[in-house]
C-alpha cells in the first residue's frame, strides 16, 4: 500500500459506523416511500425485487475464490483475476440463462440465471484447475485452513514456501458455484422486476402493443440489470479487499457489511431505473 | 492484488483536469443540440468529443484514487463507473432539452452513495473515496450519454428509442433499430468501460507521467468513437456519419502518434526494430 494511507489490513472486521447505517437506514426508507409514490404497491415489490438481488450479488462474490495477481504466478489461490471479471463474466452468463428463460415465468427464468451462473464458474473453476495442475504443475492448496472444511484434506504438506497457497481446492471450487449461481439469480430477478416495470408502462407512455416495445424493455432491463450488478460486485470486491479464497476464507466474515452496502446501493440505483419511465415528455 | 501502485508527481493539478472535464464534455454535449436547432446530424460527433473530455478526466480520477490502494484493481473503479453512469445517463435522458445537466445531478447522487457505503459501512476509510466515486459516476453518465448522443444524433430518450427502417421505400418507424431498442447501449457501455479502465493500468508504476497516462485516455477515448461512428451509419444520414468517422480517425491518429512520441521519451531505451526477413532462397 502506498504512504497515503488506505484500507487499513486489521486482523478483526471493522464494524459500520453509527453514520453510515443511519445514512443506510434512512435512504433504504426514502427509496422505497418514493416507488411507492410514483408506481404504487407494483414499485414496492419491484425495488425489494431489486434490493433482494443486489444482495445475493453480493454475497455470492463473497463465495467466489478470486485470487487476482499473485494467483496467476501462483502464489496465492483462487481464480487469476479480479472481482469485477469475475462477477461480471457469471452474472451476465446468468443474465442470459434468465432472460431467456424469462417467458417461463418466475420460478424458471430464477432457476435458469442461477444455473447459468453456476455452470460459467463451475467451468472456469474446472479449467483454472487444469491449467494449474496440468500445466504450471501446482498442487491445490488452500493457505487459511489446514484442512478442507468438505473433503478433509490437509494442505500444510502441499503448501510451497513463501507462498498463501495456490490452486483452486475442492472448498473454493464449490465457493465459485455457489458463488456463481446466487449472482446468477440476483441479476436475473433485478433483471425480471425492471421488465415487469417496463412492459407495464412502456406501451401506455408509447401509444403501441407491448410486442413492438419488448426489444426497448427487454434491453432497459437488461443493460440497468448489468450496471447494477457491476455497482454491487464492485462493492463487495471492496469489502474483500480484492481476493478471497472462498467461504473458508476469515474474510468470508466481513459479508454483513457488504449486504448492507449493497442493499442501498441497489435501492438508489433502482429507484432511478423504476423512476426512468415517469419524466418522458414532461419537459 | 496487493500490487504497489506508484503514482508520478508534477502535471496539472487534479482540480484543473477536474474543471476542464466536466466543463468540456457539458459544453461538447450540449453542441450536439445543435442537430435539433438547425434540423441536421452533422453535429452528432460532438458527443464522442464529449466522451474524450470526460475519459481523460476521468483517468486523472482514477489515478488519484487507486494511488490509495484499493486492492481490487484499477478495472472495477472503472466499472462502478461505468454502472452508476449508465443509470445516470439513460434516467437523465429522459428530461429533455435538460439532460446532461440533470445527468449530471443523478450521477452525483447515486456516485456519493456509492461512496458513502464503501467509506462508513465497507469501512474502506479512504479520504478521497466519496468524492473520486461521485467523480467517476458523472464520468461514466457522461461518457455513456456522449457516445449514445454520437450514435444516434440527439441525447433525448425519446431519439435513442425510436428509429426507422425502410421497406421497399416505404419508411417506417420502429422501436427495434434504435440505439436502445438494438442494445446498442450495451455496447457503449463496454466501450466506455474498457476506455476509462485501460489507460492507468497500462501506464502506472515507476515513472507514470501524467499527459502520457492522459494522452494514452484521449487514445482510448478515439478508438472507442471509431466503433461509434461505424455503429452510426445505421442511424444517423450517411454524409453526418462520415464526418464522425473521419474526425474519430483523425483525433485517434494524433493521440497514437502522441502517445508513441510521450512513451519514446519516457523510455530508458528504444530501439526501432525491423521485421525478420527470410534469407533469399530459404534457410
Amino acid at each position: 500500500m502506498s504512504a497515503l494511507g488506505g484500507p487499513k489490513q486489521t486482523g478483526g472486521v471493522q464494524s459500520p459506523t453509527a453514520i453510515g447505517i443511519v445514512i443506510s437506514i434512512v435512504l433504504i426508507i426514502v427509496a422505497l416511500g418514493l416507488a411507492y409514490y410514483l408506481v404504487q404497491m407494483a414499485g414496492v415489490i419491484a425495488l425489494v425485487g431489486i434490493i433482494i438481488g443486489g444482495v445475493l450479488v453480493a454475497f455470492g462474490v463473497h463465495f467466489v475464490p478470486v485470487g487476482g495477481a499473485p494467483a496467476a504466478m501462483g502464489q496465492s489461490p483462487g481464480i487469476a483475476t479480479g472481482v469485477a471479471m469475475l462477477a461480471a463474466g457469471a452474472g451476465l452468463a446468468g443474465l442470459f440463462g434468465g432472460a431467456w428463460a424469462a417467458p417461463f415465468g418466475l420460478a424458471v427464468a430464477l432457476a435458469g440465471g442461477a444455473v447459468g451462473g453456476g455452470l460459467l464458474m463451475a467451468i472456469t473453476c474446472t479449467m483454472v484447475n487444469v491449467i494449474y495442475i496440468f500445466g504450471m504443475g501446482i498442487p491445490a492448496a488452500s493457505g487459511k485452513v489446514d484442512k478442507d472444511p468438505i473433503t478433509g484434506d490437509t494442505f500444510p504438506e502441499y503448501k510451497s514456501q513463501g507462498t498463501e497457497g495456490h490452486g483452486l481446492p475442492f472448498i473454493s471450487w464449490i465457493g465459485g458455484v455457489v458463488g456463481g449461481a446466487l449472482g446468477g439469480l440476483g441479476g436475473t430477478l433485478i433483471y425480471l422486476e425492471l421488465l415487469d416495470i417496463y412492459q407495464a408502462q412502456l406501451p401506455v407512455l408509447l401509444n403501441a402493443t407491448v410486442e413492438q416495445i419488448a426489444p426497448v424493455a427487454i434491453s432497459l432491463a437488461g443493460i440497468f440489470a448489468v450496471a447494477m450488478f457491476l455497482i454491487n460486485a464492485v462493492l463487495a470486491a471492496y469489502n474483500i479487499t480484492g481476493t478471497i479464497e472462498g467461504p473458508h476464507d476469515p474474510k468470508f466474515k466481513r459479508f454483513p457489511r457488504a449486504i448492507i452496502a449493497a442493499a442501498v446501493a441497489s435501492a438508489v440505483a433502482g429507484i432511478f431505473a423504476i423512476a426512468l419511465l415517469e419524466l418522458v415528455g414532461v419537459f | 492484488m496487493s500490487v504497489k501502485v506508484e503514482v508520478g508527481a508534477g502535471g496539472i493539478p487534479h482540480n484543473q483536469v477536474l474543471i476542464y472535464g466536466l466543463v468540456g464534455s457539458l459544453v461538447l454535449i450540449y453542441l450536439t443540440y445543435l442537430n435539433t436547432y438547425f434540423q441536421t446530424q452533422y453535429f452528432a460527433f460532438f458527443g464522442g468529443l464529449a466522451a474524450v473530455a470526460a475519459l481523460i478526466w476521468g483517468t486523472d480520477t482514477i489515478k488519484h484514487l487507486c494511488s490509495y490502494g484499493l486492492g481490487t484493481g484499477v478495472p472495477s473503479a472503472g466499472m462502478i463507473a461505468l454502472g452508476s453512469g449508465v443509470i445516470a445517463a439513460l434516467f437523465g435522458a429522459t428530461t429533455g432539452v435538460l439532460a446532461p445537466i440533470v445527468t449530471v445531478i443523478i450521477a452525483a447522487i447515486i456516485g456519493a452513495v456509492a461512496g458513502l457505503m464503501a467509506n462508513a459501512v465497507v469501512r474502506m476509510d479512504i479520504p478521497v473515496m466519496v468524492i473520486s466515486l461521485i467523480e467517476l459516476a458523472i464520468v461514466g453518465a457522461m461518457t455513456v450519454l456522449g457516445l449514445a448522443a454520437m450514435a444516434c444524433g440527439t441525447f433525448e430518450f425519446l431519439g435513442m428509442i425510436t428509429g426507422t427502417v425502410s421497406i421497399l421505400g416505404f419508411t417506417i418507424q420502429t422501436y427495434e433499430t434504435s440505439v436502445i431498442g438494438g442494445s446498442i447501449i450495451a455496447v457503449i457501455f463496454m466501450l466506455g468501460a474498457i476506455a476509462i479502465q485501460h489507460s492507468f493500468n497500462a501506464c502506472l508504476g515507476p515513472g507514470e507521467q501524467q499527459d502520457r497516462t492522459l494522452t494514452l485516455a484521449a487514445e482510448c477515448g478515439f478508438l472507442s468513437m471509431i466503433t461509434v461512428a461505424i455503429i452510426s451509419f445505421a442511424f444517423i444520414g450517411m454524409y453526418a456519419a462520415l464526418v464522425a468517422l473521419v474526425v474519430s480517425i483523425i483525433g485517434w491518429f494524433y493521440t497514437y502518434r502522441k502517445y508513441i512520441a510521450l512513451s519514446k521519451r519516457d523510455a530508458y531505451a528504444w530501439l526501432d526494430a525491423q521485421p525478420i526477413m527470410e534469407p533469399k532462397g530459404g534457410a
